[in-house]
């Protein structure tokens, strides 16, 4: 067997292992007390009984309860697919103002950009709380504190699929003479479909879900019945709403893949 | 040369009734430059006339220039110094809505074909009459009636009407090409620049789509400059040669009479069998 002229090795071949490294050592400093958030293992071994018979009252579910979560969870589903849609239509054109591909005015798209990362920065139920002030208890409040979550999530997950995108036909456009808009109608919009069909399926996946945390504050849906039934520590209870969850969860799911299938 | 302001272009060319002077749309450049931001210098100095209804292959390796010198005489590439006039209208310093007027004019080719692989032949084909057609049309992809029929008249004269509603990213290489020289011709233009049409294609319908180029500058009296690295085909196809590198013109003459000796000056080496579509030996 003859000798092989090997190449030099790569140099960096430890940045994998240091990389490992380094992160294992920034969770045990966040984990120590006084410096991080002080994880104190002695306090999960005093008091895991107290959590756990809430955990064997959530596996015995009240079944009679059904009946009473029937309207929240249509008020859920009905806030949910509001506020997709709603929302898809807003964060549409906006995507294509936030890409880059799609809208080369820098000063224009930076503008977006900022306003988008504000948007985002404001916690859900933060909007849920204001809006609750504003319009009152119900399910008005939580579809728009839904929709401004959605505009937040769905430009920024579009516009990086716009960029992501070929540029060749927009350049096309450029070359027949047709304006920027124009360019992004014809010739961006048929391609940017699956990734915003996409996106828009899975912000109403989050709806259905973040729809039963904004009834906490008073705005509507499931949350409202879990706050109250939480109140009276009926966990029998919650754990039918938790189910009920689940299962439209799963089937969302199900449907949504589904879709997607058919898109590509 | 006297240029006109391109203004007047907006509204001399906004009803197709206009029949255009053919001699209106020769080509000139004048010592162009273009240098790119990251510093790499497209064109060097380049001076050329090319008369209306010329038939032009500009051959040269990548990195010649010649993609550059297409996407110039558009506009898609800013000229850094010189001046160049398409039409009697001065291309560089043209304002963005008379640079859009003057490329409604032009049609353009892709190596890529460029189409929106999920929009129909139909709408891709539409987006050849965008610089005729209203915003509010556009996004409500309501288009004239006069513009479909010009889109179906093209579709047709490069053979591809049956697939008008197909998706374009169904078809093969070769259909989307048509379906691109289709786009091009639905602009009705006075121009058809095409870069590297055919580079991405198979040699027979490399050939097909070369022949069609060839009968939209006999048929119609359309210019049409066609970039290759292929010089049996430039030779074929071409009437005129321009040869390019390092970002200058260094041959510039008849194609049919071009020696291998001015290929091989033009490539600045030895004629290589890749060098010819049909190979080494079979296209002697």
């Amino acid at each position: 067997m003859t000798e092989l002229a090997l190449p030099p090795r790569p140099r960096g071949g430890y940045r994998g292992p240091a990389i490992a490294l380094g992160v294992l050592a920034v969770t045990v400093v966040m984990c120590l007390p006084g410096i991080g958030i002080g994880v104190d293992l002695g306090a999960i071994a005093r008091n895991w009984q107290n959590g756990a018979d809430k955990i064997l009252k959530l596996l015995a579910p009240d079944w009679s309860f059904f009946p009473r979560t029937i309207a929240p969870f249509v008020e859920t589903l009905q806030m949910a697919v509001i506020a997709t849609a709603v929302g898809s239509a807003i964060s549409l054109p906006v995507s294509f103002w936030a890409a880059r591909n799609t809208n080369p005015s820098a000063p224009f798209r930076l503008a977006v950009r900022a306003m988008l990362n504000i948007v985002r920065a404001v916690p859900d139920l933060l909007y849920a709380a204001i809006l609750v002030a504003m319009v009152g208890v119900g399910a008005l409040p939580g579809m728009l504190a839904l929709v401004v979550f959605n505009i937040g999530i769905l430009v920024k997950l579009v516009s990086e699929a716009l960029d992501a995108n070929d540029t060749g036909p927009l350049e096309a456009g450029r070359a027949v003479g047709a304006t920027q808009p124009q360019i992004n109608r014809t010739l961006a919009l048929p391609d940017a479909w699956p990734a915003f069909a996409n996106q828009a399926l899975y912000v109403f996946e989050l709806n259905v879900r973040a729809s039963t945390v904004l009834g906490l504050v008073g705005a509507g849906g499931l949350g409202l019945l879990i706050d109250a039934v939480r109140t009276f520590y009926r966990y029998d209870q919650l754990s039918l709403i938790i189910l009920e969850i689940l299962i439209i969860v799963i089937v969302i799911d199900t449907v949504s893949s589904a879709i997607r299938r058919r898109l590509v | 040369m006297s240029s006109h302001p391109v203004g007047s272009l907006a509204g001399q060319w906004a009803g197709s009734a206009t029949v255009a002077d053919p001699a209106h749309w020769a080509i000139s450049l004048r010592d162009v430059t273009v240098r790119y931001p990251n510093g790499t210098v497209g064109l060097n100095g380049v001076s050329l006339d090319i008369p209306a209804g010329s038939m032009v292959a500009i051959v040269g390796l990548s990195g010649s220039g010649k993609s550059t010198l297409i996407r110039t005489i558009n506009g898609l590439v800013p000229v850094t110094a010189g001046t160049l006039t398409v039409g009697g209208c001065a291309v560089d310093g043209a304002r963005p809505r008379a640079l859009r007027a003057l490329r409604g004019e032009i049609g353009m080719v892709f190596q890529g074909f460029n189409l929106a692989g999920r929009a129909s032949v139909l709408q891709n084909v539409l987006v050849g009459r965008l610089a005729h057609t209203p915003l509010w049309r556009t996004l409500i992809g309501r288009y004239r009636g006069s513009d479909k029929q010009l889109a179906y008249e093209a579709l047709d004269s490069v053979g591809i009407l049956p697939k008008l509603y197909a998706r374009a990213s169904d078809l093969s290489g070769g259909q989307q090409q048509r379906v691109a020289i289709a786009r091009a011709l639905t602009q009705q233009p006075k121009i058809v620049l095409a870069d590297e049409p055919v580079a991405s294609l198979d040699p027979p319908t490399a050939h097909s789509v070369m022949g069609d180029l060839r009968r939209i500058n006999e048929e119609r009296g359309i210019t049409v400059l066609v970039n290759l690295h292929l010089l049996d085909l430039a030779r074929e196809y071409g009437v005129r040669l321009i040869g390019m590198r390092a970002g200058e013109v260094v041959y510039d003459g008849p194609a049919a009479s071009a020696s291998d000796a001015d290929f091989e000056r033009i490539y600045g080496r030895p004629i290589a069998s890749g060098d010819r579509l049909a190979g080494d030996g079979a296209a002697r």
